[in-house]
């Protein structure tokens, strides 16, 4: 509990609250503006200003219209195709990164540190190191070309982070619960079903907010590892950016981008005071 | 604490009749965690190998011995990303730790619409960072973002464009570095300052502390440990950030902007040099590792300290 | 994880072709099928692609275009991704040197009987030719071509500035400049600053003062004619351009000053051809710029080229291979290449398609008749900025070199040439 008077001046703090506000909210404010002034308007403009007629158009040609060369169907079937690849990986790798985070933290294997240390160093290798050696992964089992291909990526790349996260929640966890539960003849996945996973919404959380964004975000092995009609939305968006012998369509492009962030806006919009309370609830070492 | 610990290693280790039975469940525990240990050391060894050989457009076995590591290390491209790498990277770290700091401070001090507020600092972290880049490249550049704004509001001699000065153009990827990511240290940092003992503080409180004295000796310092995640974190975002770097600037004006991702990305995929590109990557993960290590190496420490104390 | 032995006999080999059965034997037996992989998937160049595949479905055939959204890079990652997969596509948009290295990784198929039943080879420029027959036989076939250093005059520019000549030589353009200047037009440069456009800057100044020694520098490497008294003389050119143009560009494309162009505040750019599709899809009109080649010293038209291909990869599956013969007929076809040139802006390959119809802008008639121009005089010569001249990992290495040189203005022109030099000894 703070206290009111604790504060020295609030109007200072409310000035400098609102400067931050607008600076961060900047960005969305102008791409919701441009989504609403039609291309022409933009080319012989600027790319910041209000809209002279508002351009609901834009809107109806990102989700449906607009052609990625001979299909014309808008943002709409790739919007389909990230769902189809985010949700299944996300919550493979946020179930298998709370097992293993588990397994890491309280049930102790031999070398589980040796293990938990290259699970995380994973977190910092680049992305682009990654790229053909998948293409070989996926040629050999056959995976090429699919969204099962992008899922398998997304869930073992996404272990390393939930993993991370998961184990700094656990080891919060008293040692005597697990040893009681053990006493009693409970295994593994028994101890996991019933006092783990009951334990873990708040860092779940976390965990499926994080994930979620990262894959659908994600454009690299979007593009690469798929293919036509099967790309993401990610891919969609770039389509929409001007190649060198075309006028921008910013307008249109702006509508699109607001489109594909609307899910992971919405997520944080409403997931974001869990997102923090997740944090709280684990003292995150 | 070490007692427990073997205690429980040795009640679970299981009698050899009961592994078969329980094998979905070794299969469950171990094959995640051994897939992505796997394809974590597997992709670097395979990068390493490729590092060494002659491959250019896809890749072949070969010895080449260090003659990619040379013309990397000999090229101006990565000698000004390796700059860029060390100048960004302490510069973002620093600068979104303490962005984030304030942030939280300043929603921790109960004012209104802090759920509004907080959604507000938090959603740059829903949007992809191609859009993140692309968007700001139109608000930094002096033509037609705000530096055009504030000519047109009467303030014609206001300057803001470093967006095309080669010396100050890596600021500006920082910038939007920072709007990205920075809500990510407030909300961690915000739950840290939340979960500090309310009566500690009223101790401190009655003791006639003032309010930047209590911060100062009694918050901030528990904030320790969650510094350091934020630094891991940031510090991951910092060296992976390429497709933000490459909506933003691409490297320019010129190559000023270059960054080892990107030197990466370029020499494999854009120049057809797989085996230089490998060789780039590695001095990558050996500056990384330059910086984990001693990390780890202190978190070791810290834990034999624990474990003895 | 090594690949396998036998792709590795099969990448490390070098370019086995395979001739293609004889169209008329495949006709009736199968229907043809193609799967093909390119950049273009939006504008005029998706729109062009899209009409070709109308086409070849029109002829009885399946069309699997895969656009891959991007730019080159992520079409090449894609490219690449197949071929190590085993599974390359019928055909894909390559161009230039690039034809050549990547033939080296996989099995193309041999066209030489196609393109001699089709006369071809007789309507193609030579230079051009060479670079589809890398070991003298067709393994690809150039699409359409653009011209990088036109000359596009804003009219009211040209009006303030009370010039109604054409430049033909750089001292004309330079001596224009200036009255644009005085005339009152802000920047007389309406350039971009993106990395093809400092190479375009470069190569324009280069090719139009000598294209002889711009074959070479720039194509064949020489070192002593990269040292030499023309490549000095180039960058001068060069630094006067950027200095004409607007300091707050940064990397932007060309296409965020049309319309100070087109308005007269900004008074010529060099660009390629495709800048006319690009400003009548913007809304402006004809009558607002005037389109020239671009400067010659030596008063005859220099060209440089840049020409999109497609290469075809072998494939066992005769549907497939009877898609690639009915392919590189329609790309060979000058009915097609007239309609592919009409919707991009480009000039058919075809040196014997007849402009004077309808549906030819005069921009693209006068970039034709300079091709022929420039052709009969040994002046066409091979794009740079667009990858024509050499391969890309050279390319890139050298334009780093423009374009550091285009942003930081305390580089001098010696200086610059003893880069570009470096450059083009450590790629080597």
């Amino acid at each position: 509990m703070r206290d009111k008077t604790f504060v020295p001046s609030r109007m200072l703090i409310y000035l400098v609250v609102i400067l931050f506000a607008a600076a961060y909210l900047a960005p969305l404010v102008v791409v919701v503006l441009n989504s609403l002034r039609s291309n022409e308007e933009i080319a012989q403009g600027s790319m910041i200003g209000w809209p002279q007629h508002l351009a609901w158009g834009n809107y109806a040609a990102a989700w449906s219209g607009f052609c990625v060369a001979e299909t014309c169907a808008g943002i709409r079937p790739y919007m389909l195709n990230s769902a189809l690849v985010t949700i299944p990986a996300t919550i493979f790798s946020t179930l298998l990164g709370a097992i293993a985070g588990y397994a890491v933290s309280l049930w102790r294997f031999r070398g589980d540190n040796w293990i938990y240390g290259i699970v995380t160093l994973g977190l910092f290798l680049p992305q682009q190191m990654r790229l053909l050696p998948w293409t070989i992964v996926l040629r050999d089992t056959g995976l090429i070309n699919t969204l099962t291909g992008l899922v398998l990526i997304h869930t073992i790349q996404g272990l390393s982070f939930t993993t991370l996260f998961c184990r700094n929640y656990y080891v919060a966890i008293p040692h005597e619960l697990i040893r009681a539960a053990r006493i009693d003849g409970a295994g593994f996945f028994r101890i996991f079903w019933r006092i783990i996973l009951p334990l873990s919404a708040p860092i779940l959380i976390v965990t499926v907010i994080w994930q979620f964004t990262h894959i659908w975000n994600e454009f690299l092995y979007g593009v690469t590892f798929t293919t036509g009609q099967q790309q993401p939305v990610t891919a969609a968006l770039i389509a929409l950016s001007a190649a060198i012998a075309d006028i921008p369509q910013h307008g249109v492009q702006s509508a699109a981008v607001i489109i594909a962030a609307l899910p992971t806006l919405l997520i944080y919009l409403l997931g974001g005071r869990y997102f923090v309370r997740g944090l709280t609830a684990g003292a995150v070492k | 604490m070490t007692e427990i610990v073997s205690t429980a290693t040795q009640a679970g280790r299981p009698a050899i009749s009961g592994v078969v039975g329980r094998l979905p469940e070794y299969l469950m525990i171990w094959v995640p965690l051994l897939l992505s240990a796997a394809h974590l050391v597997s992709f670097s060894l395979w990068t390493i190998w490729i590092s060494f050989s002659p491959s250019t457009l896809v890749p072949v076995t070969g010895w080449v011995g260090l003659r990619n590591y040379n013309a990397v290390l000999a090229s101006r491209n990565w000698h000004i990303a390796f700059d860029n790498l060390l100048l960004f990277g302490s510069a973002f770290v620093l600068l979104s730790l303490i962005t984030g700091l304030v942030l939280a401070i300043l929603l921790d001090q109960r004012i209104r619409g802090e759920n509004v507020l907080r959604t507000i600092f938090l959603y740059p972290l829903a949007v992809s960072f191609v859009v993140t880049g692309t968007v700001w490249s139109w608000l930094l550049n002096p033509g037609i973002g705000i530096q055009k704004l504030v000519h047109d509001l009467g303030w014609t001699s206001f300057r803001f464009d470093w967006l095309i000065d080669r010396d100050m153009a890596i600021w500006t990827i920082v910038i939007a570095a920072i709007w990205q990511s920075s809500g990510f240290a407030m909300a961690l940092f915000l739950a840290g300052l939340r979960s500090v003992d309310a009566d500690i503080i009223k101790a401190a409180q009655i003791d006639g502390a003032g309010p930047v004295r209590i911060y100062r000796r009694v918050i901030l310092p528990t904030l320790w440990p969650i510094t350091i995640t934020v630094v891991v974190v940031q510090l991951q975002f910092a060296i992976s950030a390429f497709d933000l770097v490459r909506a933003l600037t691409n490297g320019g004006p010129g190559i000023a902007t270059q960054l080892p991702a990107l030197v990466v990305y370029d020499l494999m995929f854009q120049r057809g040099q797989l085996g230089r590109g490998a060789a780039a990557a590695v001095l990558m993960l050996l500056i990384l590792l330059a910086v984990l290590l001693p990390y780890a190496a202190w978190r070791y420490v810290q834990r034999r300290r624990a474990t003895h104390a | 994880m090594p690949i396998t032995t036998t792709r590795r006999r099969l990448l490390a080999g070098s370019a086995a072709t395979l001739a293609l059965p004889a169209f008329a034997r495949a006709q009736g037996a199968v229907k043809p099928r193609l799967t093909a992989i390119s950049q273009w998937s939006a504008g005029s160049d998706g729109a062009a692609i899209t009409a070709l595949g109308k086409k070849f479905e029109e002829k009885g055939g399946v069309w699997q275009h895969s656009p891959v959204p991007g730019f080159t890079t992520e079409m090449m990652n894609k490219l690449r991704a197949q071929i190590i997969a085993g599974d390359p596509p019928a055909c894909s948009q390559l161009k230039g040197p690039e034809i050549a290295a990547w033939s080296k990784i996989a099995p193309t198929v041999d066209l030489d009987s196609i393109v001699a039943a089709a006369g071809y080879e007789k309507v193609v420029a030579p230079d051009l030719a060479k670079l589809h027959k890398p070991e003298g036989k067709w393994i690809a076939l150039p699409l359409q071509i653009y011209s990088t250093n036109m000359l596009f005059l804003s009219k009211r520019a040209m009006d303030k500035a009370k010039a109604d000549k054409i430049p033909v030589t750089w001292a004309d353009f330079n001596d224009l400049a200036e009255k644009m200047k005085a005339g009152g037009v802000t920047f007389p440069i309406a350039n971009g600053g993106t990395r093809a456009d400092d190479g375009q800057k470069f190569e324009a100044s280069l090719a139009g003062i000598s294209p002889a020694a711009y074959r070479a520098a720039i194509m064949n490497l020489d070192t002593k004619a990269l040292e030499g008294p023309e490549i000095k003389a180039a960058f001068a050119q060069m630094r006067k351009i950027t200095n004409w143009m607007d300091p707050n560009v940064g990397a932007q494309p060309y296409a965020t000053n049309l319309k100070r162009f087109v308005d007269g505040d900004m008074g010529m750019m060099i660009m390629g051809g495709w800048a006319q599709g690009v400003l009548r899809n913007a809304g402006f009109k004809f009558e607002d710029f005037v389109i020239a080649p671009g400067p010659s010293d030596n008063g005859k038209p220099v060209f440089l080229l840049n020409a999109d291909a497609f290469i075809f990869w072998q494939r066992k599956e005769p549907d497939l291979q009877a898609g690639q013969a009915l392919m590189a007929q329609l790309v060979m076809d000058p009915a097609i290449q007239t309609m592919y040139s009409q919707i991009t802006g480009s000039i058919p390959v075809r040196t014997d398609v007849d402009l004077s119809g309808e549906g030819w802008s005069d921009g693209q008639r006068r970039t034709a008749a300079a091709l022929k121009d420039a052709v009969a005089n040994n002046q066409a010569v091979l794009s740079l900025a667009h990858n024509m001249a050499q391969q890309n990992g050279l390319t890139a290495a050298m334009i780093d070199v423009f374009t550091e040189y285009a942003k930081n203005k305390t580089i001098t022109p010696d200086q610059a040439v003893t880069r570009l030099a470096e450059a083009v000894e450590g790629s080597r």
